[in-house]
């Protein structure tokens, strides 16, 4: 599957910032399974910029604007080709004790490296509640796609998916509280039941292809950048992809981004100003399919 | 009493704490760099990532200057056979070294030549070698080292600033400092100024929030950068406290014998990693003689609710606890053999006592790159009597630790080779924060003299000879100018409304906590900005400050006058010793100047209350109270009290030290001292407010003053002081993330 993505970001602050500093994060990083055929961004007013490798699978670009500002226009776009099948649980898979003992086995610590996934983070703290909550799908026997599959699916079963009930900084354990929240509190909530529970669990933003309902037509505009998570499934299976906020494993209708421990590892926008001001956002995400793969 | 260190065995410590400080290089320099240490399994990957320290952006980063450690410490702690165990290393921002220094100045003083003539060695060479360190470090030759501090709410402040005080450091915190094309710049009153090294005390988590953590709001945006790009030292690097996990215990011996080919001097504590399998078995088995504790730093795991314990004392319920724990995430525990401590004599008030102790040790690289040990240290004393060392907490007390020389010790003082020394006149640039500080003392300290002259005189307590009784009247617009000053504002009027006599609203500006003029706010605030600049004031000036106000004690209740009368004394005496001791710097400057602009605005405001068009001679006599200058009228003056001469000697007379022209004359011949950006020529912002001001008063009449005139003087006045703000000071420039700025599906 072919997609175009563009994801227009518009900041207005009702005064005047100085000094802005971004970290974008909105470039597809490599991935076996998809492959980016074109891509550019563009950033108003003008920044200085440059890019790096981030600190997990998350490339970075800094832009810094010396002159005062008021609002600022960021827009992503790329056109990216995806070739991934939704896996399926087999009786093959290694069970979650086989994954959690290879884990800590694996004498890497390269960005993808599952022995930096298995440690609590800043935004994907080691939560007794939600381990607790997380383990009854978690059991040593289970096949590890199986088990993932089932908690993503409780999940989505449990949880109320309303884009009200928290915002983009609430702390996991307040979406759990409150069994409601989007994709990112979902993401969390799995990544620490996973940890939790000794398995290497990473946290993965990009876009999700919306199927409009039957007979209507698609909105622009009208799809939003999304998250997941991924575990690490021993050497033979590697990173496997499942999305808690639709109950699902992740097949071709997801573009990944960037993966990280947590989310402020691959925040799209991130950063700092000078300027005490109240900030308006509006972003405008649409995923358009150009052909079948 | 210290602890007392003989040659012999210091000199095993020595050589050991060496061999470790290589190790431990070595071992960080691989993490970052080549990896083979964890390719071939002598180093397990989990055993790193767990840590809180662990940083994987400055993987492939050499640091700059060549080292990643250049100041550590390592805490030892003695068996009851005399053999030294190592219990922690501390490898980010060890604290101690400068309480080893406190400590041992304490004692000094205490023991006066008893130091010299036991041989004991001194620490100063030690800290002269460190800083050689550091200035060879950097690519210039003569390069600016800062001492990068968490800010005076820190818990260890007071021993930042010594430090950097003792080692001529600027004592800098992250809003200080600017990063302009990939390059580290401290915000002086003379504009940027590039600074070489940072020696941090700052967790690396906040050092950049464009790096680390996008929430620190105490960092610098583009330090990393500037890290990057090989234009910055920092001891010690990022990323050097993956070296602090308790679980890298587990592997040091054999990371000895493979990287240094050699066994350890001095062994860690016995430790098993239960991430490992047949570790985990051992300590199972095992689990009643040892310590099971977090692998890690900061990361209490779900089966150690209460942090490290000792396994036979787990409780049937904890013990289940441990278990599961340690069934789903074994990574987090380690097991550690349990080792008792010997003692050293303490003194306890009455009698000397053993004390199971700890020892801190200090190491720094010199200006070779070598390591050398500070010869002592510190050491903490436990409160109870029998303690195994991996249980030691926080010890109550801290002692010396002295090492004695087999031959006489030469003295050595920081004040370095003095055929060598250049004569210098100037202590380096002034920061913008420390000049912001230093103004801001001035302006307080000169307004509780001011508020406690006004709070005696409503007392009444003025004492001159043929002074009139004081009508209501005057009392009144007294009242009304401790009110304006927000003194006193709360014990105006009761609750039904009725005024309160003068005495209540007195005692609410003395003591008022809901006051923002009360002296009690006043000696707050300036005990408060001087603690933010406690590396350049002297000793006895920070004394003074601390001891500024003191709550009324039991026998003074209702002794107002002499409780002001102390205060004012208290105030007066911290302007004058400020204005006698301060070298005549740009800091003395800016204290100076706003002690000025702090006087001139009270002097306007008294003539302005007391010397109005139809001011009465009560009016006019409470002001030469106020302004302390009815000495100089009677003596002048042979008739009663006139206005306009009363106007003249309190505002105009330029040789009287109160005066508004007094203060103007001062003021711009400091503004026109201080340093200038423009290369026109032409007078900043500053300078020219001061001009016009200065012309305002030499022109004015005493006739003229009257209330109009001064209200426009003191709005000048304010404007002069918020533009020499502008100009030389931070204002603005603490950074604010940028809120999220995404929208999630």
């Amino acid at each position: 599957m072919i997609y175009d993505v563009s994801h227009k970001t518009t900041i207005s602050y009702d005064g005047i910032v100085r000094l802005a500093q971004f970290n974008i994060r909105m470039r597809p990083a490599d991935w076996p399974d998809q492959q980016v055929l074109s891509q550019d961004m563009s950033i108003t007013p003008g920044a200085a910029t440059f890019s790096r490798e981030g600190a997990y699978l998350a490339p970075l670009t800094r832009a810094r604007m010396d002159a005062p500002l008021s609002e600022l226009v960021i827009s992503k776009r790329f056109r990216v080709k995806v070739e991934r099948k939704a896996p399926e649980p087999s009786p093959g898979d290694p069970t979650v004790d086989q994954v959690r003992d290879a884990a800590l086995a694996v004498q890497r610590i390269d960005a993808l490296a599952p022995a930096n996934y298995l440690y609590p983070s800043p935004r994907a703290p080691l939560d007794a509640g939600i381990i607790a909550w997380c383990a009854s799908d978690l059991v040593g026997g289970a096949g590890i796609v199986a088990a993932g599959l089932a908690l993503a699916r409780r999940i989505q079963k449990v949880f109320d998916y309303d884009p009200k009930a928290t915002d983009a900084d609430t702390p996991a354990s307040e979406a759990f509280a409150a069994k409601a929240g989007v994709c990112q509190d979902f993401a969390h909530i799995m990544i620490i039941g996973l940890r939790g529970a000794g398995l290497p669990a990473a946290y993965v933003s990009g876009y999700l292809r919306t199927i409009p309902p039957a007979g209507k037509p698609r909105l622009v505009g009208a799809d939003a950048t999304h998250a997941w998570v991924m575990i690490w499934c021993g050497e033979a299976l590697g990173w496997v992809g499942f999305d808690p906020t639709n109950g699902c494993t992740v097949g071709p209708d997801h573009i990944l981004t960037a993966v990280g421990r947590d989310y402020a590892d691959v925040s799209p926008i991130d950063g700092v100003l000078l300027g005490r001001t109240l900030q308006k956002l509006k972003v405008a995400v649409d995923v358009i399919p150009v052909e079948a793969a | 009493m210290p602890l007392v260190i003989g040659p012999d065995e210091w000199r095993h410590i020595e050589a050991a704490m060496i061999q470790r400080a290589e190790l431990l290089e070595a071992v960080v320099t691989d993490i970052h760099g080549e990896q083979s240490l964890i390719r071939d399994s002598g180093l397990p990957a989990a055993a790193i990532t767990g840590s809180q320290s662990f940083w994987r952006q400055m993987i492939g980063v050499p640091p700059p200057g060549g080292y990643h450690l250049r100041f550590i410490a390592v805490d030892l702690g003695r068996g009851p056979d005399g053999a030294w165990r190592v219990l922690a290393d501390h490898c980010t921002t060890p604290a101690g070294a400068g309480y080893a220094l406190e400590n041992r100045i304490a004692l000094s003083r205490a023991t006066g030549d008893l130091y010299a003539e036991r041989n004991v060695m001194r620490l100063a060479s030690f800290f002269a070698a460190f800083r050689d360190g550091l200035a060879g470090s950097a690519t210039r030759s003569a390069p600016r080292i800062g001492l990068l501090t968490p800010g005076r709410y820190n818990q260890s402040y007071a021993e930042q600033a010594h430090l950097a005080r003792y080692l001529g450091f600027p004592l800098v915190e992250g809003a200080d400092l600017d990063v302009r094309d990939d390059k580290l710049f401290v915000r002086t009153i003379e504009g940027l100024k590039r600074i070489d090294v940072l020696w941090r005390r700052l967790d690396t988590r906040f050092l950049d929030p464009l790096a680390f953590d996008v929430s620190s709001q105490i960092g610098t945006p583009g330090l990393f950068d500037a890290y990057l790009a090989g234009n910055l030292v920092v001891a010690n690097a990022p990323g050097a406290g993956v070296m602090e996990s308790p679980v890298l215990a587990a592997f040091m011996p054999a990371l000895a014998r493979r990287v240094l080919d050699t066994e350890l001097l001095i062994p860690n504590i016995a430790t098993w990693w239960c991430g490992q399998t047949r570790e985990r078995a051992t300590v199972l088995k095992r689990l009643d003689e040892m310590v099971i504790e977090p692998a890690f730093n900061g990361v209490r795991p779900v089966g150690l609710p209460d942090g490290a314990i000792l396994g036979q004392s787990l409780s049937e319920p904890a013990r289940e606890a441990l278990m599961a724990g340690l069934a789903v995430r074994p990574e987090d525990y380690v097991g550690r053999e349990v080792v008792r401590l010997s003692t050293t004599p303490s003194f306890n008030g009455q009698r000397l006592e053993p004390r199971p102790f700890t020892m801190r040790v200090f190491l720094a690289r010199d200006g070779a790159g070598a390591w050398q040990v500070m010869p002592g240290g510190f050491a903490r004393l436990s409160n109870s009597g029998d303690v195994r060392a991996a249980l030691m907490g926080e010890g109550a007390f801290s002692a010396d630790v002295c090492v004695i020389s087999d031959a006489p010790v030469e003295p050595t003082t920081l004040l370095g080779d003095p055929a060598n020394t250049p004569v210098r006149r100037q202590s380096g640039v002034l920061p913008s924060r420390a000049a912001d500080s230093l103004f801001w003392l001035g302006r307080y300290v000169e307004r509780g003299k001011n508020t406690s002259r006004v709070i005696r005189a409503a007392l009444g307590g003025s004492v001159v000879a043929d002074s009139t009784v004081r009508t209501r009247s005057a009392e009144q617009l007294l009242a009304d100018l401790l009110v304006s000053w927000g003194a006193g504002s709360t014990a105006r009027e009761d609750a039904k409304g009725k005024k309160m006599p003068v005495y209540a609203l007195c005692e609410a500006a003395l003591d008022g906590r809901d006051e923002p003029g009360s002296l009690w706010a006043i000696a707050t605030g300036v005990r408060g900005i001087a603690q933010g600049i406690r590396d350049r004031l002297s000793p006895d000036l920070w004394r003074m400050i601390d001891d500024l106000y003191k709550p009324a004690r039991d026998d003074e209740k209702g002794a107002l006058i002499g409780r002001t009368l102390r205060l004012m004394d208290r105030f007066t005496a911290l302007g004058g010793l400020a204005a006698e001791y301060m070298v005549r710097g740009p800091g003395w400057r800016f204290h100076d100047l706003g002690r000025r602009v702090e006087r001139s605005i009270a002097t306007s405001r008294m003539v302005r209350t007391f010397a109005t068009n139809n001011a009465t001679a009560d009016h006019l006599s409470t002001l030469l109270d106020l302004a302390d200058n009815q000495v100089t009228y009677r003596a002048r003056y042979q008739t009663g009290l006139a206005r306009d001469a009363v106007r003249d000697l309190v505002a105009l007379d330029p040789l009287n030290p109160r005066s508004l022209s007094f203060q103007m004359e001062i003021i711009l011949g400091h503004v026109s001292a201080l340093p200038v950006l423009r290369d026109d020529g032409m007078p900043e912002e500053p300078l020219e407010l001061a001009r016009r001001v200065s012309a305002m008063i030499t022109t004015v009449q005493a006739a003229d003053l009257d209330p109009d005139f001064l209200l426009g003087f003191e709005a000048r006045i304010m404007q002069l002081s918020d533009a020499v703000g502008r100009r030389y000071f931070l204002q603005g420039s603490v950074v604010a993330p940028a809120k999220s700025a995404t929208q999630l599906a």
